[in-house]
Formats: structure tokens, sequence, C-alpha cells
């Protein structure tokens, strides 16, 4: 076991007593990032990170920084200053930022240090791991690489899972980090919309568009909440909401969960049904209300039909500065008009193409009211329904995913209750802008990870962050990773 | 609702400055076929027409949205670093295609 498999809380402890020098871990770090068997980085920060790393070696570690010299990976649609940032898209290749975003400028001055930027979905849009420029990002759960990690956060993911560092920045606009989590067997949050501050991520759909991040433990995810939960004046949506601590977690409460049955109900996986149902007599066993509830399924099964909708329509407008002229890999042409066709059409792959077409048929002065706005109004009847549950539940909890990781060649029926409604219910947290997180349910017979998610009230993050901390203490997966499971299992 | 036909589809790529292969056009007409499926979902919604758009997961007297108009401390462009993004740059200044014709 390296230091580097432990968690964040964990490797600090190892600092202060100084088992451990942070150019140790720095090293061990780069060293993992430079034997990526799963195409999980872009651009890499290995010569100023040791800098940064033998600079730290010569201060004293202290008690109260958790972050102090804890290695990190950030996703490449977060900007970077002096660090090419693509977001996984040929139009961007050879953009480097003069700046940092905020969640990257509280990290550096906390000390975490950056090893490098990780892959993605290009432009984050695309939920495979697959659509980037640099290809797939595969599964480390599966040595063969047949299985997929998912997306968007697909690198962020791979990372955490594999163990190259203990924590990875990421952004989730339908589910990118919380469905990537589950396949990963990670712990995958997305707090509540206007805590973490957006400034420098790319936008992507900006109405539902969070700055969230994976880690291997609950813990992790709340002390890493405390750091980056602050109000950011460069970001307009940013909460003036005096902020509070969420750790350490309150561990003694009790909780009132609601599961919404017609998501269970469209989950056909025994494996997953079985250790859902495990989970729930646990909680119930320990003092937990926890009740079924119903909710209408033709709300949850318009969920899918109207995030691809609303998202395909902000970012395609949110993407008209791509043009070769503000930004852009710049492609010639004779005229102005010629630069941005040549620009966009080379710099796009068709994935991306095909999502802002749909975004502008959307857009169309024809289709306004029948398609766009029919979309944004079923956005209200899924947040009044989720609201309403909240007047009585805490939280509402389900599996992440109504299978593990997919294989690479697996098509899925887009029309049946199961990928409508379980494989797209997460969602509901960017409708509403709730709290919403992954952790690891339990391992399949294949050895693939799948994920528990759990969704509350705004600005309730700690409450979320706490009924997940039970759920792990019940399943016992905490600081689960390819390196942790290997050696339990004495591979 | 637009009929959607490899011509209207042109048209929204068109309009959004990129073009596509034909084959490519095909793929998405195919993928339209689903998603006009999927988008009648929203139809079965009792009452959805009396409904209000949404286009914010919540509004309360949380968001700032307008800021005072005062100099940050920090200068977030650095000249240098801006103009090392462009592709032609003379004097600091960065060369752009003709857009006055």
């Amino acid at each position: 076991m390296n230091y580097l498999d432990l968690t964040i809380k964990e490797i600090h402890e190892a600092l202060l007593k100084k088992e451990v020098k942070v150019s140790d871990l720095v090293k061990e770090a780069i060293e993992r990032c430079k034997n990526d068997n799963f195409n999980a980085l872009e651009a890499t920060n290995y010569e100023e990170a040791l800098k940064e790393a033998y600079e730290l070696d010569k201060e004293e570690v202290p008690s109260d920084n958790f972050l102090f010299g804890i290695p990190y990976i950030c996703k490449d649609n977060l900007s970077t200053r002096g660090i090419e940032t693509t977001a996984g898209s040929n139009i961007l290749n050879g953009y480097v930022p003069s700046f940092d975003a905020t969640v990257v400028k509280i990290l550096k001055e906390n000390k975490a240090i950056m090893i490098a930027k990780s892959t993605l979905d290009e432009l984050a849009m695309g939920g495979s791991g697959k659509s980037g420029h640099k290809g797939i990002q595969y599964n480390p759960y599966d040595e063969t690489k047949n299985h997929l990690i998912g997306g968007s956060s697909s690198g962020s993911a791979v990372v955490t899972a594999a163990s190259y560092v203990p924590f990875a920045l990421g952004s989730d606009t339908g589910d990118s980090i919380r469905k990537p989590a589950s396949y990963a067997g990670l712990v995958g949050y997305k707090p509540t919309y206007g805590l973490i501050s957006r400034f420098g991520l790319f936008p992507f759909s900006v109405s539902l568009d969070h700055v969230g991040y994976f880690t291997r433990s609950v813990e992790d995810a709340a002390i890493l909440f405390d750091y980056l939960n602050k109000y950011d004046v460069n970001d307009y949506t940013s909460s003036l909401k005096e902020r509070t601590k969420v750790y350490p977690l309150n561990e003694k409460k009790t909780h009132k969960i609601a599961v919404i049955k017609e998501i269970i109900d469209s989950i056909k996986d025994e494996e997953i049904l079985s250790a859902f149902k495990k989970l729930l007599t646990k909680l119930e066993s320990e003092g937990n209300q926890v009740d079924f509830v119903s909710v209408d399924s033709s709300i949850l099964k318009a969920i899918y039909p109207s995030y691809i909708i609303i998202s395909s329509a902000e970012a395609t407008s949110n993407n008209a500065n791509l043009d070769g002229i503000k930004f852009g890999n710049r492609k010639e042409g004779n005229s102005y008009q010629e630069v941005m066709f040549n620009t966009r059409n080379e710099g796009f792959s068709e994935l991306i193409k095909r999502r802002f077409v749909l975004g502008s048929y959307a857009l169309m002065s024809e289709n306004q009211e029948e398609v766009y706005l029919k979309a944004k109004k079923v956005r209200r009847v899924v947040v009044d329904t989720i609201n309403k549950l909240f007047e009585e539940y805490d939280a509402f909890i389900a599996p992440s995913s109504p299978t593990a990781a997919h294989s690479l060649n697996e098509v899925s029926d887009n029309l049946d209750d199961t990928y409508l409604i379980a494989d797209n219910y997460l969602g509901i947290g960017n409708f509403g802008g709730y709290p919403s997180i992954t952790i690891p349910l339990d391992i399949n017979k294949e050895h693939l990870p799948f994920g528990l998610s759990i969704t509350g009230k705004i600005f309730d993050d700690a409450k979320v962050l706490e009924i997940a901390k039970e759920c792990e203490d019940i399943t016992g997966l905490k600081n689960l990773s390819t390196v942790t499971i290997n050696e339990k299992e004495g591979r | 609702m637009k009929e959607v036909n490899k011509d209207v589809l042109k048209d929204a790529a068109s309009r959004l400055l990129f073009d596509m292969k034909d084959e490519e056009y095909e793929t998405l007409l195919n993928e339209f076929d689903i998603i006009t499926k999927q988008l009648k979902l929203m139809d079965e919604i009792k009452g959805l027409n009396d409904v209000t758009p949404m286009s914010f997961p919540y509004i309360d007297e949380s968001f700032s949205l307008l800021r005072d108009d005062e100099t940050l401390e920090e200068d977030l462009v650095n000249k240098e670093e801006m103009l090392n993004n462009a592709k032609v740059y003379k004097d600091g200044q960065v060369k752009l295609p003709k857009v006055v014709n």
C-alpha cells in the first residue's frame, strides 16, 4: 500500500506524522499518470507540480489544512492559467487560459498540487466517455478494456478510481459526475447550485451546469466542500447565502428518506435491486424512516427529453464564441464568415454537431412553443413535484444507474422505462439545483462496482452528506479503488 | 412543430456555421425519429400548458446577478498571456481577418 492509495484525510495525517513527504506523493502520482493505461489525461503539469512539492517539503505541515500537499487532477473544461485547456475538443487545441478557474485558485491557495488535466466527452456533452478528442476512456475495473467509465467527467473518474490521485475535479450538467462515479466505485458530489463557483468553467448549459468532484470517501467529499463552498464575485450565479462548515459530519441523526417507487420499478438488474433492498433494511433498523412514495411516471419519463432539449439549446448559444475569431483553433478562409465556418466545421466532432443541430431546431421560431418552452415547463413540473416530496422528506435515494458500467458496444433501448427513468432520473438534481451525491453501493459478479445516489433539498448539503456517510458505514465501501480491491482480493 | 427532414437540418446546421456529411445527416434523421417519440412523452403530463416555463433551478434573494461596478483587485487578463493565444499579433495587437467590407 502506497500513501497515495489513502483518502485525503489519511494522507494528511501521514504528512503530519512525517511518515511521508509531499514530494514522495507527487512523484508517485506522476509515475502513475505516466503509466496511464485507460486514456484519462490531457495536458500534464509534472514539472511545476514537483517544484511545488519540493517547496512544500521545506514547510511545516499545518494541522488545520487537509489539502496541504495533496495531489489532484482537474477536468479539462476548467481554466488553468498557463496550462492548455481544451474541453476535449479539437476546436480548443492550443488554447492556454490566462487565469485560473476559481475552484483551481482555491485549491492552489490551500496548497493542493495539480498533477494533470483529465479528458472528457467533448465540451462535456455526452455521457459515455467516448466522444472526446482523445478517444475512449476505459473503466479501470476491467483490465481487458471492454467497459466504459461513463462521462462526461470520464478522465477524472478514471484517475480517482485507479488511484493516480485521491480526488479530482469534475462538472455535472445532467449526471456527468454522479453517473461515472457509479461506474467507477467512487463518491461523486454535485453540491447545491450556486454554492461552488463556476467562474472559469467552460459553459455547456448554464442553467444546469455545476462544478463538483470525485473522492474515495464521504468524509473527503465533506472536507473538500468546506474549501470550495465560497461566494465568488466573478460568478453571477454564486449564492450570497452565508456559508456554514459541514465537516465533521453529524453522525447521530436519523432521517426521513423517500424511495421513488417508479425509479426502482424500472430497474431490472437483480444484483442492484438486492443490494439496494439490503441497504434499506439496514437504514430502517438504524432508526431512519424509509418510505416508498409514488411519483407520476409520465413526469419521470419526460425528464430526459426535457433535459436534452434545454441543454442542447443552451449549448448552441454558450458555444457560439468558438468561431476562430474570439476563441478556437482558427482555420483560414477568404472572409470572416468563411473563417468561422471552416473553424467550426473542422473543429467540432459529429456528435457535437448533432447536439447543436437539435438545439438549433428547438429554438427555431416555429418550434419554440412546442419544443423549447414545453421542455422548460416540464422542468418546472419536475422541480415542483420534488420540492413537494422534500416538504416531508430529507432526501430521496435510489441506485444511481440501472446497470453497472456498459460494455463498449452495448446499445440501450432509448424508449423503455429503464432508460427513460432509471438511467436519467439524476437530471432532477440539475433541474432543481439540488445537492446530489453518488457513493458505491456494491460490486457485482463481474467485479464491476455500482452506486447509490442521494438527493436532498437545496442548501441542505450537510444532510445529504450525513445520509451518504451513514450509507457508506453500512456498505463498508470506503476508499474503494482498483488498487485497494486488488490488494483485498490478493491480486 | 416544424417537420424534420434533411433540408430543415441542413438549414439548422448552416445557422450554426458548419455542415455535415450526407451520412451524418442520415444518422441525425434516425436520431430525430427517436427524439420525436421522446418529445411526445412530454405531452402526457397533465396540466402542462398551465405551467410557467422554468429557466433557472431556483430564484431567491441569494443571487447577486449584478455586481457593483468596481475594479477587481487582480487583473485577470494579462496582455502577454492573452497574445500568446492569438495566431498572429503585432505591436501588441491581434491580427484578425477583415470583418468590415
